[in-house]
Order: structure tokens, then C-alpha cells, then sequence
């Protein structure tokens, strides 16, 4: 059964990279959308719920699309690759700003006072003492997300990017079974899947054995 | 000598009044304290002790009145209703230090770092300095053996007591304590009110939301008794707490020590 694995390898360097480069910008840009969505001001507020709103609406695959097609007009020519990195890492900025947010929220309201209480600025409060705590209840979630985004990333292939799913569908439509290419197909995402939520838990035990409450 | 009632007031509430949900709390509350002055403010839960205490120190900006530092308004550019300036409060916090009922320390730091955080941040203090101090004020409470132990770690009575290690570490002028031992069971709040205690003797003015009565009986110069948000009762613990004047008052003190 294993005839094609060589061929379906050839695509886990691009599932494997446009999965880390999604969740990258999705991490980076949800920060400071998750603040932005917490603030007192209802005019940095509002949009910023309104897009994180938005973004979820829309399933990933016209997301996809739409940059795609949206944004690769004759000015700004985009390839498969970068318009799927785009498209995922806008969903994942707009998830995991929502999970930094649920994070910033676990942490109790007394924390907050006692760093204001010592005279700590609203930044040192936020770096020192606020973030760390929220980090604790952001790991789990954080890992639940770039599983699913690994498997996500198997929409890519409908915009030509060569990733495990597009190899998969091309050598099938060779042979005159194609369950068992996608058998090797769904074998090869759980050996990447599975380490993930290893090294997950383990990093979630390691900050609670820190941040214990 | 003279004594405290001489004194230039260190810190004075001038009419503070806060509403919360549409609620007088605290209903235009005045008082003064002079330095080295222990006060101890009782009443039942509901009287407003708690929110009076976090007005002094703009956790809960009041919605009316002003508070002074030394003769000086802590916030003077406040107005209800309006942020007040991050600049003031930095300064307020710096000299104004709380302890609170849950404690509230930070439970991914350890307990040294809990008690020079602030000191490098705020006072801008190197670490070697900070360190030194947080390790001074330790031995005070008696857990320098408890350095590098989290909190989570420690007992409640010693969370509290590297709480107020932790507000003593900025130099604080005036310490507030808002119900510090309520959260405890008697025998670690006694060692809380021990460390308590040997501020009071020490100097240092702080005032005391509690229902530790005797605490403020044997430690305080002064207490007052609030009910409904007000003021009802204000003099010397010998006072307040053995011949009270007003009914509330004795019903209250009646109530607390039968149910101790």
C-alpha cells in the first residue's frame, strides 16, 4: 500500500511551512488585535471586534479564494503560496485573537489591581504580571488551533499549491484505487498532527508547574 | 512629646463620597490620620469600609471629595467621572501601599520576585539593591527561608505576610489593609496580625479595614465604626469598642464577638 508515499512526502514541506507561517502571522497579528478588542475606547474597539467577527464568518476556503483571485489582479501578481499563507494567517490572526482575549480574561481581576496598587505602569503590569498568567491558559487553545490549521492547510491545493492533499488527488486520479493514496494521505497528517499535541501538552505542563495557582 | 492628635494629618479624606449601580457607598466621608497613626476601621459588610479604602488610593476613584497627601491633593487635575492622570496615581501608589484580603500575589513569580518587581520597575532600583531590601523585609516577616518558593507554595498566613513584605518594599508612607485576615482561619491570621502588630510599634501608619477587634483593641490609637456607608462612631478603641455611644455600634460589637 505504501507505493506512493515517496510521491505524497514531496508535499509535507509546504502543508509543514504554510502551517507554521499561518499560525506565525496569525500569533503575531492577534495580539494586537486581541488588545485592540479589549480597549476602552468603543472607536479601537468596535473594529477591531467587527473584523475578528467577520473573518469568522467566512469559511477559510473563500477566504482562500478571495485573496486568491481578490488580490492577485494584473497590479499585485500573487502565486498560490503566499495568497494561501495570507488567507490562513488572517483566519488564525482573527482565532487567536480571540483566544488571547479568553486568556487575558482568566486572569483576576485582583492581579490587575495589585499591579496598579504597587504603582506599576499600565505596560510593566501587562508584561510582568498580566501576560505571563494569560499565556497559562493560551497554550492549550493555541495548540487545539495549529492542529487544526495543519489540517486545514489541505484546502491550499485548490489554489495549485503542491501540498500533501494536492499530491494526493494527482496520483489517485493514476491509479485505479484511490482510497489507499488517501489513506497514505490521512497516515502522513496524523505522524505530523501527532507530535504537535505531544510537545503541546508537555508545554502546557511545564508553564503550569510554573504559573501554579 | 505630642501626640498624634498634634500632628500635621499625613493623609485627609475630605467629603468622599462613591456611588456604585446607582448606590451611595460611601457617603461623604471625611477624616484625617497623622503619621505613625494606626486606625482601624469596623462596621458590618455593606457599610463601605473596603470602598472607602479603595478610594484613598484611586482603585475606585470617588465620584466626589478629595484626598490628601501631606496637605496636597493626590490627584489634583481629577474630576468624577474622568480617568484620572496616570502620572498622579503612579506617584499616589508609590506612597500609599495595600494588602489585600485574597493576598493577590503574583503566583508565576517567586516570592523574592513578588517582593522586587515593583521596587525595579516603580523605584527604579537595580536588582542587587531591590534584592537586598526584598530580602530585609522577609526576615521582618519571617520567611526569608521562603525566597525562592512560589506562592503556591506557602501557606495563606505566609502569602500574606510576603504581601505586605511586597507593599513595604516601595517605602510606602501609609499602609492600607483591606480585611487581611478575613481569608485565613484564626491561627494564620494571628501570625498575620503579629507581623501586623510590630509594624504598628515600629511607626508605621496604616489603617485597618478588619473584624479583628482585638487587634484593634490592643494595636490601634484609633477606630471608626461606619455603618450604611457613613461615619457613626470615631475615637479611641477604649471608646468605640467598650462603651460605644451609639446603638449600631453596640450591636454590632455584640454580633462579632459572639461569633467569636
Amino acid at each position: 500500500m505504501w507505493s506512493d508515499l515517496h510521491i505524497l512526502v514531496g508535499g509535507v514541506a509546504n502543508t509543514v511551512t504554510i502551517t507554521l507561517l499561518a499560525f506565525l502571522v496569525g500569533s503575531v497579528l492577534g495580539v494586537p488585535l486581541a488588545l485592540l478588542r479589549r480597549s476602552r475606547s468603543f472607536l479601537l474597539r468596535a473594529p477591531a471586534a467587527l473584523s475578528i467577527d467577520l473573518i469568522r464568518a467566512v469559511p477559510p476556503i473563500v477566504w482562500l479564494f478571495i485573496v486568491f483571485y481578490g488580490f492577485g489582479t494584473s497590479v499585485v501578481r500573487l502565486t498560490p503560496y503566499p495568497s494561501a499563507v495570507y488567507a490562513l494567517g488572517a483566519v488564525s490572526a482573527a482565532y487567536m485573537a480571540e483566544i488571547y482575549r479568553s486568556g487575558l480574561l482568566a486572569v483576576h481581576r485582583g492581579q490587575h489591581e495589585a499591579a496598579q496598587s504597587l504603582g506599576l505602569g499600565r505596560i510593566s503590569a501587562f508584561l510582568a504580571v498580566i501576560a505571563p498568567q494569560a499565556v497559562r491558559v493560551v497554550i492549550p487553545s493555541a495548540v487545539t488551533w495549529a492542529i487544526g490549521l495543519l489540517k486545514d492547510t489541505a484546502i491550499v491545493s485548490v489554489v495549485g499549491v503542491q501540498d500533501i492533499a494536492f499530491k494526493a488527488n494527482y496520483v489517485s486520479q493514476h491509479r485505479a484505487s484511490a482510497v489507499n493514496v488517501f489513506l497514505e494521505a490521512g497516515i502522513l497528517y496524523i505522524i505530523l498532527s501527532v507530535p504537535m499535541a505531544v510537545l503541546g501538552r508537555w508545554a502546557d505542563a511545564r508553564v503550569a508547574s510554573v504559573v501554579a495557582r | 512629646m505630642p501626640g498624634p492628635s498634634d500632628a500635621f494629618p499625613l493623609l485627609q479624606l475630605d467629603n468622599v463620597t462613591k456611588i456604585l449601580g446607582g448606590k451611595p457607598v460611601v457617603k461623604s466621608v471625611s477624616f484625617s490620620v497623622v503619621p505613625g497613626e494606626v486606625l482601624t476601621l469596623i462596621g458590618p459588610s455593606g457599610a463601605g469600609k473596603s470602598t472607602l479604602l479603595r478610594c484613598i488610593n484611586f482603585l475606585t476613584p470617588p465620584d466626589d471629595g478629595r484626598v490628601y497627601l501631606n496637605g496636597v491633593d493626590v490627584c489634583p487635575t481629577y474630576r468624577p467621572g474622568k480617568h484620572p492622570r496616570h502620572a498622579d496615581l503612579a506617584k499616589l501608589r508609590r506612597r500609599v501601599g495595600m494588602v489585600f484580603q485574597s493576598f493577590e500575589l503574583f503566583p508565576h513569580l517567586t516570592v523574592l520576585r513578588n517582593v522586587t518587581l515593583a521596587q525595579q520597575r516603580v523605584l527604579g532600583r537595580s536588582r542587587v539593591a531591590a534584592t537586598a531590601r526584598a530580602v530585609e523585609l522577609l526576615e521582618r516577616v519571617g520567611l526569608a527561608d521562603k525566597a525562592s518558593s512560589y506562592p503556591s507554595q506557602c501557606s495563606g498566613g505566609q502569602q500574606q505576610r510576603v504581601a505586605i513584605a511586597r507593599a513595604l518594599a516601595l517605602d510606602p508612607e501609609i499602609l492600607l489593609f483591606d480585611e487581611p485576615t478575613s481569608a485565613l482561619d484564626p491561627e494564620l491570621g494571628a501570625e498575620v496580625l503579629a507581623v501586623m502588630r510590630d509594624l504598628a510599634f515600629a511607626g508605621t501608619t496604616m489603617i485597618v479595614v478588619t473584624h479583628a477587634l482585638h487587634f484593634a483593641r490592643s494595636v490601634s490609637d484609633r477606630v471608626i465604626m461606619m455603618a450604611d456607608g457613613a461615619i457613626i462612631e470615631d475615637g479611641s478603641p477604649a471608646q468605640v469598642l467598650e462603651s460605644p455611644h451609639h446603638p449600631r455600634t453596640r450591636q454590632f460589637i455584640r454580633a462579632v464577638l459572639e461569633d467569636q
